[in-house]
């Protein structure tokens, strides 16, 4: 091409001729305006041609495809889950009220993209949805300035005017309450059992209605550590923990009787209660022997271990059970649940994990729409039946605790009434707060936990309970200045504002 | 000499081979994938077995791209996909071909400067602009618009010095000062001579700027906020759940998502070679 062109424009027997303006001229204008433009065509390939056609086809296709309207109520939701479930329901919502316009409609984004969008709604009012439905260390990033301010509407005094603070499960408010206040409608209660292989337990002789304390879980449980096969490694361990995994710090800090925040917001890592438990993981993960087994949550590996039965038992939150029917199927009839050992004799019972709520944006522009929709969705008992039976989740609102399909019996559980189990511990889940640095909390306790287990394996002889806990206090004095740090950078929730006020 | 041809020749193929075996063995996965429920999905590699050990056809399904196409809209995912590639990169390509041709051979006040600033352009990381290209979009008016990721795409700082570069190797100035002095004007002479002797770059160029408009996922998920607007990328990124996940779901959403652009890159690679050589043996 380039010779081509070269030679066009070196051509001796096309001589140029001057036109009025005394620049050269072609002495065929017409041909040679087409000929120049078929050579510019030539400067595409085929392939170029065909992104060019893509272009001009698709530009077509969406000028001329409508776009959806503008709902007259968004919902953002982080699981595709929940929105299959309210889908209907919001269809059926759109019929009822087709006459004043009604569109309301639900989108689902991933949990980050969902927190960055709510944010940026909140703090710098770009587009947000009505209805927001967030997981917990989601939530707990709207809380960080004042209370009027908050991005969700509070719900407070509405709840109380309902009725509603006393038929739902109370500690399900705590995750979406931020100094006193209520911000979101709590979706679930998630109370903590331990689901083990009743198989292996039962064909062991092991009975584990004996099992009222940790150390009797330890101990009773001891058998299955034996190793039969003589492989040199234990036959199975007995609980899928690991010394760094924050969600099961936590529910077992809870557990315990400790927290990462007080009610007022004010981190409390360095707590007897939570140098117990890092203590406890530590003697549980590490040693000679140890009973913990590293079986990951929701991924093949763990899938893989607890299948296998080289892990006993491990912690079962009420929506962990759709997770083990759906992931290995192969367990039906092969698993049971059973309370959590406590910490000590009389104890509780269960702990708690994770968390969802719907809040409604203070620049929703028909909050009361957003909020009859909103009760649609997280108070009827209909739904609360979707919940249960498509995701073995219990609502928390009590009065529908009564529906007989709680006390179906379960087969995957080996004809368990489960259902009825986790709502008898409903009651009984630790109350928890919130904070915009919850996450931050979460990963110093954390890495505390993991120095500390490096620290105890570090050591010449195992250290013993006393020794790990004055350690676990000393990384927990850190961890709680690290979280300090954070906290006091914000005007309106470090401690010494408030006082000054 | 020539039997030590061919053990050179059989070794080159079969490291090749082995080679070519890794890099199809993950989309083989994918694809096989993508037609498994979440029941037993671990238990073997590629297909399910039953309990003789042959497979498990019956345990096979074609739900997952039912519910991608006719349930979750990934049809208008790929057509939001294919208009914002190709738009964005032919009109990259083409403003990045004007500048590049405009900053190597034209003189003009400012040159330098402008040459500096795509230069200078080239070493900051694209992340760092997407606040305040956010912010710029957001003050527009263009939040959630295909605008918001057509523009600041527009004309590349990366395609501006390629072309120049490519416009100083290829593009005579000698030519365009003979077209000049025929009397053609200057649109002419850049779409009728300089753009032919450009062609394996544009090949290149568009090729580079479909795929990277493809695969963005970070722009789409800041910008848009509407899903009937929401390319692959971000369609696909959607199907993840926060604990539970449908893996086959997952694989057949990547595998849509991944074919038509593969499509495209085996028609188009013999441009992209070309393009990406074309200075190569140049003096």
């Amino acid at each position: 091409m380039r010779e081509t062109l070269t030679h066009m424009a070196e051509q001796p027997d096309n001589p140029p001729r001057h036109g009025p303006n005394g620049t050269a001229t072609t002495s065929d204008p017409d041909a040679e305006l087409g000929a120049g433009w078929i050579s510019a065509a030539t400067a595409l390939s085929p392939g170029a041609w065909v992104i060019l056609a893509l272009a001009v086809l698709s530009t077509a296709l969406i000028l001329i495809l409508p776009g959806r309207q503008e709902a007259t109520i968004e919902m953002w939701t982080f699981t595709r889950a929940h929105a299959l479930m309210y889908e209907p329901e919001i269809e059926r919502w759109n019929e009822e009220h087709a006459e004043a316009g009604a569109d309301a409609h639900i989108l689902i984004l991933n949990a980050p993209a969902l927190q960055q969008r709510m944010l940026a709604g909140f703090l710098a009012d770009t587009p947000v949805a009505d209805l927001i439905e967030a997981e917990r260390k989601i939530a707990g990033q709207a809380f960080a300035g004042p209370l009027d301010q908050v991005g969700f509407v509070d719900l407070t005094d509405w709840l109380r005017d309902e009725g509603l603070l006393d038929d739902i499960n109370p500690p399900s408010f705590g995750p979406w309450t931020s100094r006193g206040r209520i911000f979101g409608l709590p979706h679930d209660v998630h109370p903590v059992m331990l689901c083990y292989r009743a198989d292996i337990v039962e064909a062991a002789g092991i009975d584990v209605s004996l099992i009222e304390t940790w150390s009797d879980f330890e101990r009773i449980m001891a058998p299955l550590m034996e190793d039969r096969d003589g492989d040199g490694e234990a036959d199975h361990r007995l609980l899928a923990l690991q010394e760094g995994y924050g969600d099961q710090i936590e529910l077992l800090t809870l557990q315990a009787g400790g927290r990462y925040f007080d009610e007022q917001g004010v981190p409390s890592i360095n707590s007897p209660e939570i140098a117990r438990v890092l203590a406890q993981i530590t003697m549980w993960c590490t040693g000679p022997n140890p009973i913990a087994a590293h079986a990951p949550d929701f991924q093949a590996a763990g899938n893989q271990v607890k299948k296998r039965g080289e892990v006993v038992a491990w912690f079962a939150p009420d929506w962990m059970c759709y997770l083990i029917r759906s992931e290995i199927p192969e367990l039906h009839g092969k698993l049971k649940l059973m309370p959590l050992p406590a910490w000590d004799p009389g104890g509780r019972r269960t702990s708690v994990w994770g968390g969802t709520m719907l809040g409604i944006s203070r620049s929703s522009p028909d909050r009361e729409q957003a909020l009859a929709l909103a009760q649609r969705l997280y108070l009827s008992e209909e739904l609360a039946e979707t919940l249960y039976r498509t995701g073995d989740i219990i609502t928390p609102i009590r009065s529908h605790w009564d529906n007989p399909m709680y006390d179906e019996p379960d087969p995957f559980y080996s004809g368990q009434r489960k259902g009825r189990m986790y709502i008898d511990l409903a009651p009984e889940v630790p109350s928890r707060t919130n904070s915009p640095y919850f996450s931050i909390a979460v990963l110093r306790v954390q890495d505390a936990s993991i120095q500390l287990a490096e620290w105890a394996r570090g050591a010449s002889e195992p250290p013993g309970r006393a020794a790990l806990e004055e350690r676990a206090m000393v990384l927990l004095n850190d961890a709680q200045a690290a979280v300090m740090r954070h906290l006091n950078r914000n005007v309106f929730l470090a401690p010494e504002q408030e006082d000054a006020e | 000499m020539k039997h030590r041809h061919a053990i050179m020749m059989t070794c080159i193929y079969v490291t090749l081979g082995v080679g070519a075996v890794i890099t199809f063995l993950p989309f083989l996965w994918m694809f096989t994938s993508s037609f498994r429920t979440n029941a037993g999905f671990f238990d073997t590699y590629f297909l399910p077995v039953d309990a003789d050990e042959n497979i498990a056809w019956s345990q096979l399904t074609f739900t997952h791209y039912h519910k991608l196409l006719f349930e979750l809209g990934f049809g208008r995912a790929i057509l939001n996909s294919i208009f914002l590639s190709s738009v964005t990169s032919v009109i990259a390509t083409l403003f990045a071909a004007m500048a590049g041709y405009a900053l190597a051979r034209f003189q003009f006040r400012g040159r330098g400067f402008a040459l500096f600033v795509v230069l200078a352009m080239l070493i900051v990381p694209a992340p760092l602009l997407l606040a305040p290209t956010y912010q710029l979009m957001y003050d527009l008016g263009l939040i959630d618009t295909y605008h918001a990721l057509i523009l600041p795409a527009a004309a590349p700082a990366f395609g501006v010095f390629l072309f120049r570069q490519a416009t100083l190797s290829s593009v005579p100035s000698q030519l365009l000062e003979a077209a000049r002095i025929d009397g053609c004007g200057e649109f002419r002479i850049f779409f009728t001579m300089a753009l032919p002797l450009l062609r394996p770059m544009i090949g290149a160029f568009l090729l580079i700027t479909f795929l990277w408009s493809w695969n963005n996922f970070i722009g789409p998920q800041v910008m848009l906020q509407d899903v009937d607007r929401f390319p692959l990328a971000v369609a696909v990124g959607n199907l993840k759940g926060l604990y539970y996940q449908d893996y086959g779901l997952q694989m057949a959403g990547t595998l849509i998502s991944i074919l038509p652009v593969m499509l495209l890159f085996l028609m188009l690679q013999r441009d992209f070679i070309s393009g990406l050589t074309a200075g190569a043996v140049k003096g």
